[in-house]
């Protein structure tokens, strides 16, 4: 009998913990430890920060479904890792904190025989001064919380313009290293679009502000691709849509400091600007969790685990740009040092970013850090769970499924305005997402045919059925696992 | 603003006959480069 324990019910801890419950018998636990009761689809966090979905379209409460699928559900949060365990507990476990009912507060030590980390980012809000959400009219959408008082926000202004106001709009980065470009690229188009349907475009500037060394990086260094029967460069496509909808851009902007109305920043030559609002959506910066973890005779060993992430196979070796290699991403998602740990999602530390690194003439680090999306998220969470499975149902230890962002495809569908007949969506899939030089020297690092862009109403409609079809695999509807990740 | 794509560009991507069949196009396509496999990256090259 082994005993699986996933941290995180985000999209990488759910779909692991699905896989593992499906394909492994009862006799084997799945433990689910997540300080959240719910599980939430990310991606729609969009429509509710313009009031055209509720929150509750998006999220649904997990410990039903897991009592029903037999996975056992703690609502606490991880605190500590002790992969060897300690002086009076001999198996490896996680000390975590209940959340909530009457266990509130009380500690527990969690033990596993296999453990995966799927605790996503820290939403590090507390890098940038004065970057609170709902504080300074400056907003987030990166939970449904923060979208519905985004929502707030918006709205208000929205009013303001009606009455005859002027109002400026700034969405972007909120951080030199912020990653996350394609959210807040969503939602700069749809907050256009709701102006433009309530009737106030003409009142209000939209300018985008983000760390990208040009429009369209997302954090992947930009990509060529094709769009209809032409081979353009990502940064074109965009400067195109962005130009058609008349919204202004800032690029290669390091935000550091919010004030009420007021955006300060440094750019890659060294200028400090600042940047008039009446209402911003920012994306803060990712970090780890800032988890502690110790040996069997409670030395600290928090540098095994993690560097900021959790450490996995990857070759984390500095080295310059030039020199970086796909080969230097991860495979299985396996630590090096406890081969029993796992991060797959946002969990696992990346070896660099993708984008080139670029300082300003003063020396600070402005750069997009790698984005892990939803698909390559859900990707790496069933292979580490398939690993799982053949070593439990082998009897021995098997990496036989790899997935490594330098072969795998992303999809990034980014409504651009929502509505059946009106919307819009900008589709784009990358193959692979971290660009091979050696495999794709003349396309930069990507297969164009798999790497490519369109406009148009059937993004929107795309994006729409994604939704549907993720929420229904999510709550383990008949016939979930044949919707892939 | 300015008019970076045309208005009969704009038609073609609003137009909901057109959408369907690039919606049908675009999640086979969509399927093919995700669900496409995936593997490592080491003894391959
Ligand atoms: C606004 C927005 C829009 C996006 N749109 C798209 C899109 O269109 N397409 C796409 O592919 N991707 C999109 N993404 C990215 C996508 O949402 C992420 O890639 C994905 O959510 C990452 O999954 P994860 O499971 O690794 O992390 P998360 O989803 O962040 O999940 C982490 C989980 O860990 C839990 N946790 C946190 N701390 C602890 C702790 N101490 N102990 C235990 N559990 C803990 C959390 O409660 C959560 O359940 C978007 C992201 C945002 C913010």
């Amino acid at each position: 009998m082994s005993k699986i324990v996933i941290l995180g019910a985000g999209i990488s801890g759910h779909v692991a913990a699905t896989h593992l419950r499906r394909k492994l018998s009862k006799q084997h636990e799945v433990v689910v430890v997540s300080p959240n009761s719910n599980y939430q689809w990310v991606p729609s966090n969009i429509w509710v920060g313009i009031g055209k979905m509720k929150s509750e379209k998006i999220y649904f409460p997990l410990a039903p479904l897991y009592k029903k699928k037999g996975i056992q559900f703690k609502q606490a949060k991880a605190i500590s890792f002790h992969p060897e365990g300690d002086k009076t507990e001999q198996t490896p476990y996680v000390l975590s904190e209940y959340v909530v009912g009457n266990q509130k507060g009380q500690q527990e030590k969690i033990t596993y025989d296999y453990l995966i980390n799927a605790t996503g980012p820290k939403l590090n809000f507390g890098a940038t001064e004065g970057l609170i959400p709902g504080k300074n009219k400056a907003y987030s959408v990166c939970t449904y919380s923060h979208a519905n008082h985004a929502w707030g926000g918006l709205n208000k202004v929205i009013q303001q313009l009606k009455a005859g106001k002027k109002a400026k709009i700034l969405i972007g980065t909120g951080h030199a290293k912020s990653t996350c470009q394609g959210a807040a690229f969503e939602y700069i188009l749809n907050v256009e679009q709701e102006l433009r349907k309530h009737k106030v475009r003409d009142k209000a500037e939209v300018t985008w502000i983000s760390n990208e060394y040009q429009l369209g990086d997302f954090g992947m260094d930009g990509m060529l691709m094709r769009y209809g029967s032409l081979t353009m460069k990502s940064h074109e496509m965009i400067e195109m849509i962005f130009e058609d909808r008349g919204i202004k851009w800032i690029l290669g902007a390091g935000v550091h400091k919010v004030e009420d109305g007021v955006a300060h920043y440094e750019n890659l030559e060294g200028e400090h600007k600042s940047e008039t609002y009446d209402f911003a959506m920012l994306i803060p910066s990712f970090s780890g969790h800032g988890f502690k973890a110790y040996d069997k005779n409670e030395n600290d060993i928090t540098e095994k685990l993690f560097k900021g992430f959790m450490i996995v196979d990857a070759d984390y070796t500095a080295k310059p740009y030039e020199e970086w290699s796909v080969r230097d991403w991860p495979e299985t998602y396996q630590n090096p040092n406890y081969k029993n740990i796992f991060a797959p999602g946002i969990a696992f530390a990346p070896p660099h970013s993708i984008s080139k690194p670029r300082k300003s003439k003063n020396g600070t680090d402005i750069t997009p850090a790698p984005p892990r999306t939803g698909m390559p998220s859900g990707i790496t969470a069933k292979l580490v769970a398939d690993n799982i499975i053949d070593s439990i149902k082998g009897g021995k230890k098997s990496l036989h499924h790899k997935g490594s962002m330098g072969n795998m495809g992303a999809a990034c569908i980014a409504s651009a305005g929502f509505g059946l007949t009106k919307g819009s969506g900008v589709s784009i899939t990358t193959f692979p997402i971290v660009p091979d030089y050696e495999k794709y020297p003349e396309t930069q690092g990507r297969q164009l045919g798999k790497t490519f862009g369109e406009i148009g109403l059937a993004g929107h409609w795309l994006k729409l059925a994604l939704h549907y079809a993720f929420i229904y695999k999510a709550k383990m509807k008949p016939f979930w696992w044949l919707i892939p990740e | 603003m300015t008019q970076r794509i045309s208005k009969y560009q704009r038609f073609k991507m609003m137009n909901p006959v057109i959408q369907f069949f690039k919606f049908i196009y675009l999640s086979i396509k969509i399927m093919v480069v995700v669900a496409g496999g995936h593997g490592g990256t080491r003894n391959l090259n």
